[in-house]
């Protein structure tokens, strides 16, 4: 159905009973505000819809219905008094299981972590109770956020809702899947090198990774700290938006997250003023031929609307997957030391000895994937090697961020496409881990350079989705909703439902 | 670039204990990821690394005491407990 149709058919089902899942997160709160919704008929709905779908989808690994009950009536009663808390108030926002919840499980899709129940909210839950949003079941996602088809969870199988023999993408393989087979308006996602934008690409959805700094990594479970970020994703650029500035406040307890003065964005740019870089040569790179014609279209629309199109360079690009692979893997090896069996996690019940407890908790407890990238990250850091690997990696971190601050002085957006290619079949990619690497070519620099980025769908390649990527400088986020909204009033991919 | 490794050194240094099927499986792929990794040794890079361009530290912050998670909440999610303490496997051998 086109955007026209969708229209005509909204219209024409004035009660909405049945179709309270297609709605966007903006158009719920202009129906909850209005009174002619309720939180709990909302929920209701997507609790049906969750009993129908999720074992084929799989996107969901908990949810715990009393739970979610209890906030929309609790919302709709603030409602009642005149004291909603604002437009997320009532709205659900399903969560990537490697952000902490009070009271719900925090697995991070793993066996390490499968018994671990939060004893705390991170940040981002705080702010979205405060908020009003209903804190909405956990869903899943790579082990430990590290892969890109969601298929390293050591929990259960995610399918792409667009064709179930096909991977969603990852590592928030769980969040793109559930906003795609309409099952939630609003979910979080984390991203450290295009864990949010290819699956966003993958399942037909929006997803940005924030600027790094913009929204606190306070009970998001670490992976590489200075690439991790928690952002929002939705089925539209308003509700993206939306989304995102109830989690983006300062919070004291991340040390590099940003404060009340350094939070100045950048204002949006009319179409007609938009200037958008495209990186020299960047469709000829193993790019799949109709991921490059949806990008060319892209492109030939924003030159309609009286955008300026100019060529980039970024010559230092090739070097983006290794410096990536080299910086990811130390920081992991570093920050999943943690998991020791002592305080919290899984602890081997063959261990006599603290070592023994350490070694056997920790080959138990991790997946071949997390164990892959802690001895690769070892190995980069180790005495003789840091300086080949760890070191240079950080020098040409430094390269990679100068070009791209260079290239955006003189354009607003640099446009690439997504992914290179569409979504994978299951099972395609499993046993060579560095062609599922090259799956993150074009969103892995805006993580090495702290750049907020936005995928953002553009089109088909067959029956599957595929997305285009917006990187912009620090603190663009405005500019790069305001761009992609011109491109998704024009087109109808927004009201394209996944067959399910 | 410095290349090959010992996978047995390395997984004592990770504290990962492997068998012999993931010795050969993961020393293989790492090869491979590590033959990739050459571009950056051939790479024209800065001579430093200006990370902090990235990762901005905010200042210190406020010194002001919150509260903590209590031991009953942190006994509650570790794997043994006793006394409102953790407990691990005995980490010094009896002296007689």
């Amino acid at each position: 159905m086109d955007k026209s149709q969708f229209l005509v058919w909204l219209m024409t089902n004035p009660d909405m009973s049945d179709a309270l899942h297609l709605l966007s997160a903006t158009e719920i709160a202009q129906r909850l505000q209005a009174g002619t919704l309720t939180s709990r008929a909302l929920v209701d709905a997507l609790l049906a819809r969750y009993h129908a779908l999720n074992k084929k989808v799989g996107a969901f690994t908990y949810l715990a219905e009393p739970d979610v009950i209890a906030q929309a009536e609790a919302s709709d009663l603030r409602r009642k008094q005149g004291k909603a808390l604002g437009p997320l108030d009532g709205i659900p926002v399903a969560i990537k299981d490697n952000i902490a919840v009070k009271g719900q499980p925090l697995t991070c899709s793993s066996k390490m972590l499968a018994k671990l129940i939060s004893p705390y909210d991170a940040h981002v839950i705080e702010a979205l109770r405060a908020a009003g949003a209903i804190i909405y079941g956990r869903l899943n996602m790579d082990e430990f956020a590290m892969g890109s088809s969601t298929e390293n969870s050591a929990l259960q199988k995610t399918y792409n809702p667009w064709d179930l023999a096909r991977i969603p993408g990852g590592s928030s393989g769980g969040s793109a899947a559930a906003l795609a087979a309409g099952l939630v308006p609003l979910a979080l996602g984390s991203d450290t090198g295009g864990s949010i934008r290819q699956p966003a690409s993958h399942c037909g959805v929006v997803g940005l990774k924030p600027t790094y700094g913009l929204i606190s990594r306070y009970g998001l479970v670490a992976f590489a700290s200075s690439l991790d970020q928690i952002g929002p994703m939705a089925r539209s650029i308003d509700d993206c938006e939306l989304l995102l500035n109830a989690l983006a406040t300062p919070d004291a307890r991340d040390m590099t997250c940003f404060d009340k003065e350094q939070r100045t964005s950048l204002p949006p740019v009319a179409v007609n003023q938009l200037r958008i870089g495209i990186p020299r040569g960047i469709l000829d790179k193993g790019v799949g031929q109709e991921v490059a014609a949806a990008t060319r279209a892209a492109i030939d629309f924003y030159r309609s609307q009286g955008a300026t199109i100019v060529e980039v360079d970024l010559p230092s690009s090739d070097l983006a997957v290794p410096t990536y692979y080299v910086v990811a893997t130390a920081e992991a090896s570093s920050n999943l030391a943690r998991y020791d069996g002592v305080r919290y996690g899984h602890r081997s019940a063959q261990a006599t000895t603290p070592v023994e407890m350490m070694t056997l908790s920790r080959s138990e407890g991790f997946g071949p994937e997390v164990k892959r990238r802690i001895l690769l990250g070892t190995f980069v850091l180790s005495a003789g090697y840091a300086d080949a690997y760890y070191v240079r990696a950080l020098r040409a971190r430094s390269k990679i961020l100068s070009e791209h601050l260079a290239a955006l002085e003189k354009v607003d957006v640099i446009l690439t496409p997504t992914v290179p290619t569409p979504a994978f079949k299951a099972g395609e990619k499993i046993s060579d881990p560095l062609q599922l690497y090259l799956e993150d070519i074009f969103t892995i620099p805006a993580n090495l350079a702290g750049l907020p980025a936005l995928s953002v769908p553009c089109g088909k390649s067959q029956h599957l989705p595929v997305g285009f990527h917006l990187v912009g400088a620090p603190l663009s986020e405005k500019k790069l909703f305001a761009a992609s909204r011109v491109f998704e009033a024009a087109h109808s991919y927004r009201h394209q439902q996944a067959p399910l | 670039m410095a290349k090959g490794f010992d996978i047995d050194h390395l997984a004592k240094l990770a504290r990962l204990q492997l068998s012999a099927e993931e010795k050969t499986l993961y020393s293989n792929q790492l090869n491979q990821v590590l033959t990739y990794f050459e571009t950056l040794a051939r790479a024209d890079l800065p001579p430093v690394a200006d990370v902090a361009q990235v990762v901005e530290e905010s200042a210190l912050r406020e010194d002001i005491p919150s509260q903590p998670l209590g031991s009953e909440a942190v006994t509650k999610i570790a794997p043994a407990a006793r006394d409102g303490q953790i407990s691990v496997p005995r980490v010094v051998d009896d002296e007689s």
